[in-house]
């Protein structure tokens, strides 16, 4: 830390004893190190950016005033501090290399001491500063709302938790969207009247920060730039650290829950009374009636991580439900006393809908909703559809990858059911002597089929001639050796193609 | 070598030149020295190659407030009663003189006594420039000591230090002096001339007439560097004085020494700020705070317009002056000789910065 002359005259005992004799062209010199020398010994290695004060009894008309001026200025250095009145040539000097020659009334030590104190001052303000980081948050676990709160109040500056996205999670959203989140590294962002600093809070064994904690240094603040940084990492390992000891929390939990439910799931007749005491104990209602939806998400999404934030959503849009980590995704139901009625379903469907839409845009998910079942069988059963459901919104961009399954229809759920381990090959089997022949022949048989077996229908839908899908059909009748007049081939063909082209997406 | 009324005015530029600022006012022994030549004396100046190695020189001297000397003329009578008395205590011959100091007055006083006493002036002295203390004289400096001496002051006390060191010597000199009302005359000891080639400074005397003669041939207002290359020395800074300090200086041997002063110049040309730190002599020059020549070699400050050297105590705030660096005499360079010359010998806390010499 430095400080020009000029800065270092302005110091209350400064501005009151120190006047200056001469070299006032060179009061911006910046002052490094304030040094006592005693007396102008004429090998006192003068370096740069010091400010001598010669203390102890010296008589100022000696020519090595001049000598030492000269080797403090050759050297760089801001300038000399004298008791007394030296003569016109040394002034004269000084002068001559517009270096501050200052004459002190007062001790020179204490003027010395005033000075050092104020370089010393971001070093003293930083190392408090980490001090009374270390005692806020060194020790105990604290939830990152309260690390947030406290390093504000230390800092006096304003302190923001953002998520991996840049949203705001707690604190002054200061300088939202302006942290890079992509790169996990601290970062240091101009704002128009001063500085942003963003520190990741990374667990340990990724690479991506969960977290962000931020500190706003607006105007004169902003000259603490570099004492809040070691304040500020000190608050993001406990961040850090709590972030460790919540997952350690929810991975025993999760592998818990994951369990119960399975055993709920493969729950053959009414559930024995260790299941219901273990239900009981985790919170769950076992009675009641209860809707059930899954939220599918891709294998390498962290979902214990995670969880929290699914909570959080679906909370968000007043949905209170069970979450159970499970899979890839999450299995969740919301149980209600008695029978729902057919317009609470469509508003817990719409909370759904409107809470999965904000999570889709983050985690990239998609979501089924069963219908309302009773008793602990019933959950399994709600499950099951929403489940169902689920896959089938995987592919539906056209309904935001969101299913229920009350609208959905139990054809399309029967269809969806053909798309087992069993039926596929089958469907691949039968329609087999179609593949790779001229035409497209199996996308124009489900079309064909689609169109309720209209040429003209198809052509349309096809963009070809009706002459062309005729003798298409033609084809396929002759190669599979079917009657397409017969409603059963039609619809174990219809099936088929239908599983194929699923298939082939 | 003859010293015609001519050569005075020469001799005298020369001697005050190596004065250095000090070795007194030359006006008044210029002025006996022209007297005793208009009387018809004839004034010579004997080199030491001449002279018999067995004869004897007695080194002469004023000591002491030599301006003083300037009011308080001298009787006639000193010179002769000093080395008398040295001949009486050492019952050694005297067959010539020899100066103490050929810088200032002491270059002159030598030739303007030596046809009182019927002796010949030797071309040697014992300083080869202005010195302000007994030890420092040569014949001290190479361990011969000065002891025995004797002192002539003008109200007629003579006293013969029989025994003691060099600094003995210059203590009770000056304690002899302080109570005898300034100056008085010394003689030391006679010195064979076949010594004098380790123990003293030859040549002297025609070197500092050759070197008035050729600060003189450069004219009034001389052109400065031209001055200095005739002289064989450095031009320092030229420029008018803008300060002059006294205070007391360092104690020497338990007394107040003497008074040591600071002048501050600005160079015209450069803004160069050159500083002179002095005693009786100038010591050192600073300039901009580097120390940039110092004794033994001689530093001079003239009067820019008329070329004349300006003593130490007569320098004064807003003349116009340049201040020149000559060689140290060759006797002084010898390095296990310059430690009695060089600035710390005056309290000066620096290293010698010299002419000729590296750094």
């Amino acid at each position: 830390m430095s400080a020009s002359v000029r800065r270092l005259l302005s110091l209350p005992d400064w501005a009151r004893e120190v006047r200056v004799l001469a070299g006032a062209d060179g009061l911006d010199r910046e002052v490094s190190l304030v040094r006592a020398v005693l007396g102008p010994a004429p090998r006192h290695p003068a370096v740069a950016g010091e400010l001598v004060v010669l203390v102890g009894e010296m008589f100022l008309g000696d020519w090595r005033l001049d000598a030492l001026l000269r080797r403090v200025a050759d050297a760089g250095g801001a300038g000399v501090l004298v008791s007394g009145e030296p003569p016109l040539g040394s002034r004269l000097l000084g002068d001559r290399l517009e270096l501050p020659l200052l004459a002190g009334t007062a001790d020179p030590l204490d003027l010395l001491t005033e000075a050092r104190l104020l370089l010393a001052a971001p070093d003293l303000d930083g190392a408090r500063v980490v001090m009374a980081a270390h005692r806020a948050f060194g020790d105990r676990l604290s939830p990152p709302d309260a690390v947030v709160t406290g390093l504000g109040e230390l800092l006096r500056a304003p302190v923001a938790l953002l998520d991996d996205n840049g949203d705001l999670l707690a604190g002054d959203a200061d300088g939202l969207g302006l942290v890079r989140v992509h790169e996990p590294v601290p970062q240091r962002i101009e704002l128009p009247d001063g500085l942003l600093l963003a520190h990741p809070a990374i667990p340990p064994g990724t690479s991506r920060p969960e977290l962000w904690l931020t500190v706003g240094l607006h105007g004169s603040a902003a000259a603490r730039a570099e004492v809040v940084p070691p304040a500020l990492v000190v608050a993001a390992d406990a961040v850090q650290r709590w972030l460790l000891a919540q997952r350690l929390e929810l991975e025993r939990d999760a592998r818990s829950r994951a369990a119960l439910l399975g055993d709920l799931l493969r729950l053959d007749g009414e559930p024995t009374a260790e299941l219901r005491r273990r239900a009981a104990d985790a919170g769950w209602r076992l009675g009641g009636w209860h809707v059930g939806f899954r939220i599918g998400a891709r294998a390498t999404v962290d979902t214990v991580a995670r969880g929290q934030e699914v909570i959080r959503s679906l909370g968000g849009h007043g949905v209170d439900a069970t979450v159970v980590e499970h899979g890839d995704g999450w299995t969740a139901w919301v149980t209600f006393g008695q029978e729902p009625t057919a317009e609470r379903v469509q508003e817990l469907a719409a909370r759904l809908r409107a809470a999965h839409r904000e999570l889709r845009a983050r985690v990239g998910t998609h979501m089924g909703v069963g219908r309302p079942h009773p008793r602990p069988a019933g959950l399994a059963a709600t499950l099951a559809e929403a489940t169902d459901a689920a896959r089938l919104a995987a592919t539906r961009p056209e309904t935001g990858h969101f299913l229920h399954v009350d609208q959905l229809g139990m054809a399309q759920l029967l269809l969806e059911w053909t798309r087992t381990d069993t039926f596929e090959p089958a469907a691949r089997t039968l329609l087999a002597p179609l593949a790779g022949l001229p035409g497209d022949l199996v996308r124009t048989l489900a079309a064909y089929l689609d169109a309720e077996s209209s040429i003209a229908e198809t052509a349309a839908v096809l963009g070809v001639h009706r002459n062309t899908v005729a003798a298409r059909i033609g084809r396929v009748e002759q190669l599979l050796a079917v009657d397409l007049h017969q409603r059963d081939e039609r619809l174990a063909l219809h099936l088929a193609c239908r599983t194929v082209i699923l298939a082939e997406g | 070598m003859r010293i015609n009324t001519a050569d005075v005015a020469a001799l005298e530029r020369g001697v005050s030149l190596l004065g250095s600022g000090g070795g007194g006012d030359t006006l008044t022994a210029a002025v006996l020295l022209r007297q005793r030549l208009a009387a018809g004396r004839s004034v010579s100046v004997t080199s030491v190659s001449a002279l018999d190695g067995r004869a004897w020189v007695v080194p002469v001297g004023v000591i002491g407030a030599t301006a003083v000397f300037a009011e308080k003329l001298p009787g006639g009578h000193e010179f002769r009663t000093a080395v008398a008395a040295i001949r009486r205590w050492t019952a050694r011959p005297v067959d010539a003189v020899m100066s103490i100091e050929v810088g200032g007055l002491n270059g002159l006083m030598p030739l303007v006594v030596a046809g009182d006493l019927g002796l010949s002036t030797v071309d040697a002295d014992l300083s080869g420039r202005g010195l302000p203390r007994l030890d420092q004289l040569s014949v001290a400096a190479v361990g011969r000591g000065l002891a025995p001496a004797a002192l002539a002051e003008p109200s007629g006390q003579v006293l013969v230090l029989a025994e003691g060191t060099s600094a003995d010597v210059e203590r009770a000199a000056r304690a002899f002096l302080t109570g005898a009302g300034g100056w008085a005359v010394l003689a030391l000891a006679p010195i064979q001339v076949s010594q004098l080639a380790e123990c003293a400074v030859i040549g002297s005397v025609s070197g500092a007439l050759e070197l008035g003669r050729r600060a003189l041939t450069v004219g009034p207002e001389p052109d400065l560097d031209e001055l200095a290359t005739a002289v064989g020395g450095r031009l320092l800074a030229a420029g008018r004085i803008l300060e002059v300090t006294w205070r007391a200086g360092p104690a020497q041997h338990g007394r107040t020494g003497f008074g040591r002063g600071s002048l501050t110049l600005r160079e015209h040309r450069a803004g160069t700020l050159l500083r002179l730190e002095m005693e009786n002599e100038y010591l050192l020059a600073v300039s901009d705070g580097v120390p940039v020549a110092s004794t033994p070699d001689v530093l001079v400050v003239l009067d820019r317009r008329t070329g004349v050297p300006i003593s130490c105590d007569v320098v004064r705030p807003g003349i116009e002056v340049a201040v020149l660096q000559l060689p140290a005499p060759v006797f002084w360079t010898d390095p296990a000789r310059l430690p009695v010359v060089w600035p710390r010998a005056f309290g000066v806390d620096c290293d010698p910065v010299l002419l000729g010499a590296p750094g």
